[in-house]
Formats: C-alpha cells, sequence, structure tokens
C-alpha cells in the first residue's frame, strides 16, 4: 500500500486547533453567567426597585379612593406590627414555593416645629439590622395629619409630609 | 537565505492564529463581565425614584389648603424642601401659577438637582 504519510502532523495540528477554538466559543458562550465582586450591583438595583415598588403599592388608597392609603395610616397610628405583615408579604412573596428571604428596617423621618430633621423607627423584619449587612435603601413620601414628634397642641396638627426610609436586605 | 527549510511555515502562521483569537477572547471574556454591572451601576445612580416621589408631592401639596391653624399647604411644602435636602442630598425648588381668566390651567415649575443629575419640568394641570 503506497500511501504518502506527509501531511500527519498537519492534521493533527488542524483537530488541535478546531477543538481549542471550539473551547473557547463555549467559554464566551457561557461567560454571561461568570460572578464577579461587581455583579452584586444588580441585586442592588432588583432589591430597590422590588422595595419601592412594595412601598408605592402601601402609599394607594384601596381602590384609588381618596382615602387613606395604608402606609398613611400605618405613619400616623404607629402600627409597627400591620407594618410588618404587609410589607413582608409584598417583597417576600414568589410564585415557586416557600418565600424570599428579605428582611428589612424601617424609619420615619420627620421635620419637628423648629425645623430640625429627626428619625424615629417604624418597624422592622425578625432579623435585626445589626450593620454588616449589604443593604439598600428605598424610601416613600407621606402625607400625614400628625406632628411628629406627638405634640398635643391643636395647632401642631394639620398635614406634614414625612419621608418613610426602609433598608433592605436579603439574609 | 539559502540552506533555510521552510516547511514549517504552516504550522507557525496556525501558532500566530490560534493564539492572536485566544487574546481577543480573552478580551471579550473580560468585557463582558463589566457590562452588567456597569449597566446596574447607572440605573442605581440615576435617582429616578426620589426624582418621582418629590415630583407627586409637589403637585399634591399644591391641592392643599391653609385652613385656619393648620398651615396645611406651607408645613408640607416646607418639609418637601427640607427633607429632600437632608436626606436625598438635593436641592428642591417650585413655584406655581394660578388660573386666570383666560387660562385655566395651573402651572408648577419643579427644580430637582442633587449634584449630578438635574431635573426641570413645567407641570401643567389638566
Amino acid at each position: 500500500m503506497v500511501m504518502s504519510e506527509n501531511g500527519q502532523l498537519y492534521t493533527i495540528e488542524g483537530i488541535a486547533a478546531a477543538l481549542i477554538l471550539l473551547v473557547t466559543a463555549f467559554i464566551v458562550v457561557n461567560s454571561t453567567s461568570v460572578y464577579t465582586q461587581g455583579d452584586t450591583h444588580i441585586n442592588d438595583m432588583q432589591l430597590e426597585l422590588l422595595g419601592s415598588d412594595a412601598l408605592s403599592m402601601l402609599n394607594t388608597a384601596p381602590n384609588s379612593s381618596f382615602g387613606k392609603s395604608p402606609l398613611q395610616t400605618i405613619v400616623e397610628t404607629d402600627d409597627s406590627a400591620l407594618f410588618r405583615t404587609l410589607f413582608l408579604n409584598t417583597i417576600n412573596n414568589t410564585t415557586g414555593p416557600g418565600g424570599d428571604r428579605i428582611q428589612y428596617k424601617a424609619n420615619v423621618t420627620y421635620v419637628d416645629k423648629d425645623g430640625f430633621v429627626s428619625t424615629l423607627p417604624l418597624s422592622d423584619s425578625p432579623h435585626p439590622f445589626v450593620g454588616g449587612e449589604h443593604a439598600v435603601r428605598v424610601s416613600q413620601w407621606v402625607i400625614v395629619e400628625k406632628r411628629f414628634p406627638d405634640c398635643s397642641a391643636g395647632s401642631c396638627s394639620g398635614k406634614h409630609a414625612v419621608l418613610v426610609e426602609v433598608l433592605l436586605w436579603r439574609d | 537565505m539559502a540552506g533555510l527549510r521552510d516547511d514549517a511555515q504552516w504550522i507557525v502562521l496556525m501558532g500566530f492564529i490560534v493564539s492572536f483569537s485566544l487574546f481577543f477572547v480573552a478580551i471579550v471574556i473580560n468585557q463582558s463581565t463589566v457590562v452588567g454591572q456597569t449597566t446596574a451601576e447607572a440605573v442605581i445612580e440615576f435617582p429616578k425614584n426620589d426624582i418621582r416621589g418629590m415630583r407627586d408631592m409637589i403637585i399634591q401639596s399644591e391641592f392643599l389648603t391653609d385652613e385656619g391653624v393648620f398651615n396645611n399647604k406651607t408645613n408640607v411644602q416646607n418639609d418637601i424642601k427640607t427633607l429632600s435636602l437632608h436626606r436625598q442630598n438635593s436641592v428642591v425648588s417650585f413655584s406655581s401659577r394660578n388660573p386666570t381668566g383666560s387660562d385655566p390651567h395651573t402651572y408648577i415649575e419643579i427644580h430637582y438637582y442633587n449634584g449630578v443629575t438635574a431635573y426641570n419640568e413645567t407641570w401643567r394641570s389638566n
């Protein structure tokens, strides 16, 4: 059998090069799932959107009526438990079994009658905020018929704007 | 170049091609991790929710009235400016023009600036 064997090395190299190209193509196609430290911003963004949507829902009066929104009532009556129930139900709702693991801490920031800005705790979730969490902040304006902090004189009431600020993180 | 064997030129060329393609692929992979980060950063940095909230409150406050001892409108509008400055690092100012005989609309000039993003709007009632 007279056969030329000159091209064997070239054939091997050709196959090797093709394999390398296939592997690199595979890596490139898969590279969107590469997770780096910087990608945590994507989670932050999603958490922030979720939180601000949840607060907007709480701050909408039932059936879009002119009545008070749940958030308005909660802030006026300082109803920590109701806020916890409504807010946790909203943000930890998932389509699958079980819920999400998002925790929060909510504060109310107000301007007192002397014009100073102060903050009062409104509500928090079962896991307390200790400071090491990677939290995002969302806020929602509310008009309440109450002067913060409590003031008994009649002229202290009337409508005031306060800012409900919530820190959100995932356990 | 007499006497120089040039059999292996094709192999050398293939070596170059493969190494260059690997180099470009490395650049592509390197960039792909940055894409999601920069997009998310841009979204986080733009104070969309702050602007929405502030705008919504200013428009609501325009239709409050000072009733007797309750300076509802004055208080709420001062609260908006003070809290924006203290909690959202933004300067907010606004002024309104009431309907006149020939023009039945209310106009509100809204200005927002947080040092990076500026937002200006002339709102007109329906």
